[in-house]
């Protein structure tokens, strides 16, 4: 379901998952559009000498999959902030799974908030956060 | 009766969940849970009151507080006044031997939590500073855990025969709940949570299969 206003978020609703684009190549596009083109996000064997698994999704590319995740649910919302808790590394060709939910709807201001969360497919949370919305009354 | 003895609020500096909205959550889920304890990061929260919320959601809200040592982060139960004039709960250099005999001597306890965690968790440290003296809990079950990390905690409590509680470790709301403690006891404040850490009559518990 699209939303459109406030009233048609309840509670406790989720947001439809959002499997995000981790590949390389996309990366490898965000890197140039944003200037996020270290070789640690764009060259796996790079960044394996650097000591990670593999190279990593940049946060802001992140959030930027946290963003498009509402925008999909709630296109005409106003996103006022994502405030994201980068606990583990988002790894380039990697499948990874962004759920979100409902947690907090004040009437009067119709702002509502999302708790957000960015697992890989062993279900540890890699990123995890809240955004507050902004939908009409 | 069943208590998530690990979560954080607005409170804590990473904490994103503001505490009514944890008890909206777990009445509207049903998450299986009968209240829990925040501990805030590196403090003790005595100017906030939930007896209001507690009452009206039908839950037990109670307080304590994760502190950081050399042997990693340490869940605090029982925190009094007297107790937070001991050290420095700010401090993320103490010592958990001064930390659990402070604990001992005000009547709280001293849980290291997500032992199985690099950097963070007890399990990491003991080669390096031996097994600590007076630790008699950990916890097994941690909402935030990864990869093997619970693992280690239970293996490593198994070892050295230390009992086990859960927590979710949530900083944001639908993680409440994820991981808890299962008591024999009715636990309404901080006293009667120490007592039943106590009487060692509790096992940790994990839903996490079941939020994912």
């Amino acid at each position: 379901m699209t939303i459109v206003k406030l009233a048609d978020v309840e509670f406790g609703v989720e947001l439809p998952v959002f499997e995000p684009d981790t590949s390389l190549a996309n990366v490898q596009r965000f890197g140039d559009a944003s200037g996020w083109n270290s070789p640690r996000f764009t060259d796996h064997e790079h960044a394996r000498k650097e000591g990670f698994p593999g190279a990593l999704v940049p946060g802001i590319m992140s959030q930027g999959f946290l963003a498009a995740m509402i925008h999909r649910w709630a296109p005409g919302s106003v996103i006022e902030n994502v405030d994201t808790i980068f606990r583990a590394p988002v790894i380039v060709d990697v499948a990874h799974r962004i759920s979100g939910v409902v947690t907090d709807i004040d009437e009067d201001t119709g702002l509502v908030e999302i708790d957000l969360t960015l697992v890989n497919a062993a279900e540890e949370t890699r990123v995890l956060g809240t955004a507050s919305v902004r939908l009409p009354v | 009766m069943i208590l998530d003895l690990h979560a954080h609020s607005i409170k804590s500096d990473d904490g994103r969940a503001k505490v009514q909205n944890y008890c909206q959550w777990i009445t509207t889920r049903n998450v299986p849970i009968d209240g829990f304890v925040l501990t805030e990061h590196r403090q003790f929260d005595f100017e906030s009151d939930y007896s209001e919320l507690a009452q009206k959601f039908n839950l037990t809200i109670l307080k304590g507080a994760e502190v950081e040592t050399e042997y990693g982060h340490v869940l605090v139960f029982g925190v009094t006044k007297p107790l937070t004039e001991e050290f420095d709960f700010s401090n993320i250099t103490l010592k958990l031997a001064d930390v659990v005999a402070a604990a001992n001597k005000h009547g709280a306890v001293a849980v290291p939590c997500h032992p199985g965690r690099v950097r963070v968790g007890m399990s990491a440290h003991i080669e390096e500073h031996g097994v600590p003296e007076g630790v008699h809990i950990v916890e097994t079950f941690n909402g935030g855990s990864r990869g093997n990390e619970d693992d280690i905690a239970q293996t490593m409590a198994d070892k050295l025969s230390y009992q086990g509680i859960g927590g979710s470790d949530a900083h944001i709301v639908s993680h409440i709940g994820r991981c808890a403690t299962r008591f024999s006891a009715v636990i309404n404040s901080e006293l009667e949570l120490v007592a039943a850490l106590k009487s060692g009559e509790f096992e940790a518990l994990t839903f996490k299969e079941d939020a994912a």
